[in-house]
């Protein structure tokens, strides 16, 4: 059976992308999105609201668990392009993080035009975020212990799995000091990737992770400090 | 909801211009958003979700929904031509959301994107209008200032334009705004982190002035390479003994892309430094657009021994008195009389409400 998209499509791609617009400028900090779309299983509906919002028939995505009722869901309501290579994608869904390609094989834009580059939708299991860096209402309450000190090293939250999920530092523009976030189950040589390309700015790919509701973004421009 | 149905929008700078309008919304309801667009929304449900959408915010925002334009003017009976919310088709919003976050995700790098023909023309900020039309929400409270002011041409209508074509509620008080579009200045009340400044920006490139090749700036950004402009602000110096840019004077965004503030004056550059509010610029005729994200290093280009200032007046506000804000000189009379008032309405009204009060 065909899955809907979103129900009023002018008003929830607007709330959506104003949620997006300040997740991109303030990067690390989780924020909850508006709207959830049904989705077909393989797809989060955090990440179809993503994709409903940006993309259509003159974007390009690359999925990589290409499943057939989500392609046709995605071709049906956003009537968007699907790219073959990571390379030709202008957006990029990344299912299964652990088995993703190198952060590499994404375009990362032309030295004369970096906006030529990928934007990674990236679906994970949960965020933790220290909720005393910055506070606001509602954010990190997902994953991490509430206990945590911000003047005490980052402890990995008992929820997380795995090496890549320790809390980790983050600074740059958008965030005013630093920002604390773990993000679950990536590949053991993600943060490692994405500094090696770091060296290549304004070039790179802006990152968006979502978990249940909610959405981070990481933009290229935001540099993961050493703890 | 009648016909009949008359609001006023107060706008002035001492609240005394009054501008009475009669507008005629459409009589037939439901003919409003996405009336013969092709949504993928049945017309019953349309029509439920516009009734609810009228009732809610005909009451808090004292506005009719009249998002229909009629061809022959208000009130006529002939079908009215249809827009969708905020004027812009999804696609135009969708093209303009994925260049605005492309925007933030490079701090101070013009994106190029598909400007629309708008109906007002280039200079009278259709770059702004188009970032405003992406960004808008029913639930969004709209400021428009031209040069500080709430109440001249330029802000008054496009003030209008909003109300008209997207019902959203306006204000002319900076602290109510959620949405600023401006018009070469910043408001001198501090803004909050839940709220966006739009610039509308006549010429992006801060380096056109100095090399009129698109491709040739393109590189020069590339490469960081500014010398040209350091070359420019001291040939000031050197001639004039100081730097004589007084407005659009250029920054360097997260000490990476030499970027144009859009012409403010520098008085109100180091209000980018850290700003709490994310800024994003728009310019329609050079079709590029451009961010400052909230909390980012902005830095006034300058010499360690020609260090970056802003301006200083020997006057106070002659309405409120304030010796800190930006200062319009006006001609009063015939015979050259002139004042010095506060460019920014809203902060010098406020002032003088609270001295009254």
């Amino acid at each position: 059976m065909m899955l809907a998209a979103f129900a009023t499509t002018v008003f929830d791609s607007q709330r959506t992308f104003r949620e997006l617009l300040q997740a991109m400028a303030r990067p690390a900090a989780p924020r909850a999105l508006p709207i959830l779309p049904p989705s077909p299983a393989s797809i989060a509906p955090a990440a179809m609201a993503v994709l409903l919002t940006l993309c259509d028939a003159t974007t390009s995505v690359w999925l990589q668990q290409p499943q057939e009722d989500a392609v046709e869901h995605l071709r049906f309501h956003a009537g968007l392009r699907l790219a073959e290579r990571p390379q030709d994608a202008d957006f990029a869904l990344i299912t299964d993080p652990a088995s993703m390609p190198s952060l590499t094989s994404f375009a990362h834009g032309d030295i004369r035009y970096p906006d030529r580059s990928a934007s990674l939708i990236i679906q994970v299991a949960a965020f933790g975020s220290s909720p005393c860096v910055q506070g606001e209402v509602g954010r990190g309450s997902l994953a991490l212990a509430s206990t945590q000190d911000c003047t005490t090293p980052p402890q990995p939250s008992p929820v997380n799995k795995g090496g890549s999920s320790r809390a980790m530092h983050f600074a740059g523009p958008g965030i005013r000091e630093t920002e604390i976030l773990a993000i679950d189950r990536l590949p053991s040589d993600f943060w490692q990737q994405r500094a090696a390309m770091s060296v290549q700015l304004p070039l790179g790919v802006d990152l968006f992770f979502v978990a249940a509701q909610q959405v981070v973004a990481l933009p290229r421009t935001t540099r993961l400090l050493e703890s | 909801m009648s016909s009949s149905q008359v609001w006023s929008e107060d706008s002035g700078h001492d609240g005394n211009v009054h501008a009475t309008r009669k507008y005629a919304p459409s009589p037939r309801r439901g003919e409003g958003w996405g009336e013969g667009l092709g949504w993928p929304c049945p017309p019953l449900h349309q029509g439920t979700f516009c009734s609810d959408f009228t009732q809610k915010h005909s009451s808090s925002a004292r506005r009719p929904l009249t998002p229909t334009l009629s061809p022959k003017g208000r009130g006529s009976d002939i079908p009215a031509m249809n827009y969708n919310f905020a004027f812009l088709d999804e696609d135009t919003k969708r093209m303009l959301r994925r260049a605005l976050l492309k925007a933030v995700a490079i701090p101070g790098y013009q994106v190029p994107f598909g400007s629309r023909e708008m109906p007002l023309p280039y200079g009278w900020g259709t770059g702004g209008i188009q970032v405003t039309a992406a960004l808008l929400g029913p639930d969004d409270v709209l400021k428009v200032i031209d040069q500080g002011a709430d109440d001249t041409t330029n802000a008054v209508n496009i003030r209008r334009f909003f109300a008209r074509v997207a019902g959203v509620a306006t204000t002319e008080h900076t602290a109510d705004a959620t949405l600023i579009q401006t018009r070469h200045r910043i408001p001198e009340t501090s803004l909050r982190e839940d709220q966006i400044l739009v610039f509308q920006v006549p010429e992006p490139e801060p380096l056109r002035t100095l090399e009129p090749r698109e491709a040739e700036t393109r590189t020069l950004h590339a490469l960081a390479d500014y010398g040209l402009m350091h070359v420019k602000l001291y040939e000031d110096i050197a001639q004039y003994g100081h730097i004589a840019t007084s407005y659009d004077y250029p920054v360097l965004v997260d000490g990476r892309f030499l970027t144009s503030p859009s012409p403010i004056p520098k008085f109100d550059n180091p209000k980018m430094d850290h700003s709490p509010a994310l800024m994003l610029f728009g310019a329609g005729r050079e079709k590029r657009l451009y961010a400052i994200p909230p909390y980012t290093r902005v830095e006034s280009l300058a010499f360690e021994d020609h260090p970056f200032e802003i301006q200083r007046w020997e006057h106070q506000c002659e309405l409120c008195g304030s010796g800190e804000s930006y200062l319009d000189e006006v001609v009063v009379d015939d015979r050259g009389t002139r004042m010095f008032v506060c460019s920014d309405t809203d902060f010098c009204g406020q002032r003088r409400a609270e001295a009254q009060a």
